[in-house]
This record gives C-alpha cells, sequence and structure tokens, in this order.
C-alpha cells in the first residue's frame, strides 16, 4: 500500500450555477483497520473559499494548519480576504516548495469568486494545478469518483441539485472502496452562506 | 491415450501433471484430471517470476479481505461469514458466497483466493460422494478435512492461498477443523479466519458459552461478523449465517450488515436512554436514599445513586446493608 493509502479517504467538489459543494468521506484507517469515523479532511478558509485534502493525514493537519496561518498573516497585511485563484496559486507553490521531499496530501479548493463564479480546482502532492469548471476529484477512489461525478454532473444546477448529485456521486463510488466511507459530509458553499449536511453512507 | 471413453474424471485426485494438452482427445480434454504446469524449469516458481518486474498494481491480485467464524456448542455448530471481496483497496464484489455448501451435511468457509478456495472445496465435494459411494457410508468430518489437507500441501509453495473451516455433524457428532494452504490441519470449538477474525474474536470471545440456545448463539455470530464489517476496510456488504444440525446443515439468515448496525444503534441508545432516566431518578433522591436506605428495590437504586454520585466526583456514602 503507497503512503497516500495509508489513512484513505476521498474529497470531491463540485459547481453549480453559482454556487459550489465539497463533500468528503468521514473515515480515518491504519491501513485497514478503521480507527475514527469522524475525521474532518474539509477545512474552511474563508466564507467563500473551502479546502479539502486527501493523503496522509498527517500531512493533512499540517498544511492545514500552514494555509491558516498563511491566510491570517496575507488577512493582516493585505486587509482584505485572499481570492480563489491567488490561494490556488499559494497552495500549488507551498506544495512545490517541497519538491524533493513532498507532503503527501493532494488538495481539492472550492469557492466563489468575488463576482460570485464558482471556482474548482485539484492539485496532485506537488502542486500541478488542474481548474475544472465541473468537478474535481481527489483521494483513494478517484478513477470510481471519476466515473460517478462524469455520469451525474449536469451544467448550472441549483444548491438543492448540486447537494443531492454531489452525494449520489461520493456514496456510489465509496461503496466500491474499501478504505473511504463511514460517513459523508457536504458543504454548499453560496452567497448567502454555507450549509452543512451529513449523509448516512454504509458503515462497513 | 485410451481409444474409448475416458474414466479420468474417476481418479481420486488433481495429479500434478506435465501432460501436453494436444495429446488429449476432446473427451478426455473436458475430463482431464491433470492441472497443467507450465513446461518451464521450476514451475512453483513461474507465477511469482511472472510478476516480479510488475508494478504493485499489475500483479495479480487475490481477492483477500473477509471475516469468517464458525463454533462448536450444545446445539452444534454456527457458521458466519462476510460478502465482501476486495483485491486490494478496490470492493471488487459485495455478494460473494464465503459459505461453500459441499454436500447437504458439510460446509466449507472461504477466505484467502476465492478461486483457491471455490475450486478445492468443490473437489472435495466430488471426492466425498466417491468415498460414500465406494464405502456405503458417509464420511467423516475428520477424514473429509484431512483430504482437503492432504490435496492442498501438495502444492505448498506454490502460491495457492486459502484458509478454510471444515465443518459438519457426522456419526460421532459436530466437529469443526481449520484448514489452510500452508497444510495446517487443526481440530477445534471456535475459530475466526480473515483479516477482520480479530476483530470477530473480541466479540465471539466474549460472549461465547458452550451451553448457549441456539436463538444466542446465531445473534452472538451474526453480531461478530457485523463488528468485523465494522472496523475492518476488507469486510463487508452481507452477514450469511449457516446452522449444522444433526440432519444437515440449514441456512439461517443474509441480512446486510447496515440493518444490522441499525439494530446495535437502537440498543446502544436505549441503554443509554435508561441510564440516564435511572441516573436522574437516582441524583435527585440520592441523599434519601443514602441516608435513610429505604427498603423499597434498595440495592439498584443504591448501587446506581452511588455510581452516579462518584462519577459526580462526590464521595459515595458507605453502602448501607439491607
Amino acid at each position: 500500500m503507497s503512503i497516500l493509502e495509508y489513512n484513505g479517504g476521498c474529497v470531491v467538489a463540485m459547481a453549480g450555477k453559482n454556487c459550489v459543494a465539497i463533500a468528503s468521506d468521514k473515515r480515518l484507517g491504519v491501513q485497514l483497520s478503521t480507527i475514527a469515523m469522524d475525521c474532518n479532511r474539509v477545512f474552511r478558509m474563508t466564507d467563500s473559499l473551502y479546502l479539502g485534502l486527501t493523503g496522509l493525514h498527517s500531512d493533512v493537519t499540517t498544511l492545514h494548519n500552514l494555509f491558516n496561518y498563511k491566510l491570517n498573516l496575507y488577512a493582516m497585511r493585505e486587509g482584505r480576504v485572499i481570492k480563489p485563484t491567488t490561494f490556488a496559486s499559494l497552495v500549488s507553490s507551498t506544495l512545490y516548495e517541497k519538491r524533493f521531499g513532498p507532503y503527501f496530501a493532494e488538495p481539492v479548493i472550492a469557492g466563489l469568486q468575488p463576482d460570485g463564479t464558482p471556482f474548482l480546482c485539484a492539485m496532485d502532492l506537488l502542486g500541478a494545478m488542474a481548474v475544472a469548471d465541473d468537478f474535481v476529484v481527489s483521494g483513494t477512489c478517484a478513477e470510481s469518483l471519476f466515473g460517478t461525478c462524469e455520469t451525474f454532473y449536469r451544467k448550472d444546477m441549483n444548491p438543492d441539485e448540486l447537494f443531492e448529485t454531489l452525494g449520489q456521486s461520493l456514496m456510489a463510488a465509496l461503496d466500491r472502496d474499501c478504505i473511504s466511507g463511514w460517513g459523508v459530509d457536504v458543504q454548499i458553499i453560496t452567497k448567502e452562506g454555507v450549509t452543512t449536511k451529513s449523509l448516512k453512507a454504509r458503515m462497513d | 491415450m485410451a481409444s474409448g471413453p475416458s474414466l479420468d474424471f474417476l481418479s481420486t485426485s488433481f495429479s500434478l501433471s506435465r501432460v501436453d494438452d494436444a495429446r488429449l482427445t476432446p473427451l478426455q480434454e473436458g475430463t482431464s484430471s491433470a492441472i497443467a504446469l507450465p513446461l518451464v524449469d521450476r514451475p512453483a516458481n513461474f507465477l511469482r517470476d511472472a510478476f516480479a518486474g510488475a508494478a504493485e498494481k499489475d500483479r495479480l491480485h487475490f481477492a483477500h479481505g473477509t471475516t469468517t467464524l464458525a463454533f462448536v456448542f450444545q446445539g452444534g455448530i454456527i457458521a458466519a461469514v462476510d460478502s465482501r471481496a476486495s483485491m486490494g483497496q478496490y470492493v471488487g464484489s459485495g455478494t460473494v458466497k464465503k459459505i461453500i455448501e459441499i454436500n447437504p451435511y458439510l460446509l466449507g468457509t472461504m477466505a484467502g483466493g476465492a478461486a483457491d478456495c471455490s475450486f478445492w472445496e468443490r473437489d472435495l465435494g466430488r471426492r466425498c460422494r466417491l468415498y460414500q459411494l465406494r464405502n456405503k457410508q458417509r464420511i467423516s468430518v475428520a477424514a473429509a478435512s484431512k483430504l482437503l489437507a492432504n490435496t492442498v500441501y501438495g502444492y505448498k509453495g506454490m502460491g495457492l492461498s486459502m484458509g478454510t473451516m471444515i465443518m459438519g455433524w457426522d456419526v460421532s457428532g459436530p466437529h469443526l477443523h481449520y484448514v489452510d494452504s500452508e497444510g495446517t490441519r487443526l481440530k477445534g470449538n471456535k475459530f475466526s479466519v480473515g483479516s477482520g477474525s480479530t476483530y470477530a474474536y473480541g466479540v465471539l470471545d466474549a460472549g461465547y458459552s458452550w451451553d448457549m440456545g441456539v436463538e444466542d448463539a446465531i445473534h452472538l455470530a451474526r453480531r461478530s461478523i457485523y463488528h468485523a464489517t465494522h472496523r475492518d476496510a476488507a469486510s463487508g456488504g452481507v452477514i450469511n449465517v449457516y446452522h449444522v444440525k444433526e440432519e444437515g446443515w440449514v441456512k439461517i439468515s443474509s441480512d446486510d450488515m447496515m440493518i444490522i448496525h441499525e439494530q446495535v444503534k437502537a440498543e446502544k441508545k436505549a441503554v443509554d436512554d435508561a441510564a440516564e432516566a435511572v441516573e436522574g431518578a437516582a441524583a435527585s433522591g440520592a441523599e434519601t436514599v443514602a441516608a435513610v436506605g429505604s427498603a423499597a428495590d434498595p440495592t439498584a437504586a443504591q448501587d446506581t445513586g452511588d455510581a452516579s454520585a462518584a462519577s459526580r466526583g462526590d464521595v459515595p456514602p458507605p453502602a448501607s446493608s439491607t
């Protein structure tokens, strides 16, 4: 098992009409043994910017703390909230700084630009950015997620449809992955605010 | 070789043979008793070497993760299994039948390589039937498990992966044997095999007793597999339970683990609610009960009162005898 599959877990984000949603599973394991079913791997950076991290959980936590620190300093120096595109570049450079001894984490960034349009991007552990206008995936069942998202995605969904589509795509993929699952959390980000919903998933 | 119909299928074992299939007649081919070996210097190493250079994801991956258990008790034998076939981290199937019905009075479980288990246990069924025809009596469980153990021992080192439990009820009572592809054969009253076996053992050992009733035994077996499917990533799906009785085996149930999950959750909630209610009642009446030592249902209320007082950090008063 590779180091990126040691703890398990996956994150997926999808765009709708002037809204984005980001979802993750809740499992934390040590190879095949499940340790926790309430582990959080999607973090709020700003009110309209969320960062999901998969991979080695130790690096997920470290990067979360590191980006919180960097965003606090950014807010102090610039006196404003960071834009999603700028944050994505920040994440990319931070990861590439460790090119020859990387963080074993693969981020997914989901947010709303200042003008309300959705922004989605995913990166590998070295910081290679892939921006998409429909959906981005990361984690141990990434291939399955690509399949389910491709099947269920439609353009310009409203927040409720987006929640349903994203939830079903993730649940279908989780059932084919041993080391992800045990619960699902979905955050739906709109101009008005963020709604968090939990889905009942298979607990095996 | 033979000009008439071949009776190769009656021979007693699948022998390791270097038979060149081109020389078999069409009738013989279908009933050949030889498992073909690669025509190389060291056939035992062929499969391993073939994949030696490949990346991990291209190698031959066996469907391995599983939890199976079986135990003997006063009412016979209970066997319970999960139904997930995992290939590395991928869920290959959620509906695998891991209890193999060898014949109406013998059961075998599957753990390890699915093909290895199902093939060799079906072969065991064939040989048990031949024994019955030749000796006019059913084969004993000990003999059946020994046939399997000796068969797979002949392939030791060649990469078979099989951890199975053979169980049945013969003239000397119910018997359970564990047999694996290393050649181990163990007689016992309680076994659990697979990646989730450690979790199942915890629950099984805690609740097992020889004198259990049949319903309790079934409940225990189901719960043990449930807890293993919950914690072990490589186990899951549907929980199948069988009961071996004197007349033969019978399938008891086939429940999705999520159904058991809801039951366990509801039970825990009921226990928590009951404990809270008692704690609430005891907390309000704790001082009165402790001081007076009332006779009306004193022991239970006092014990809980003391316990809740202790948990609140107060020093519990000495329990007055009733």
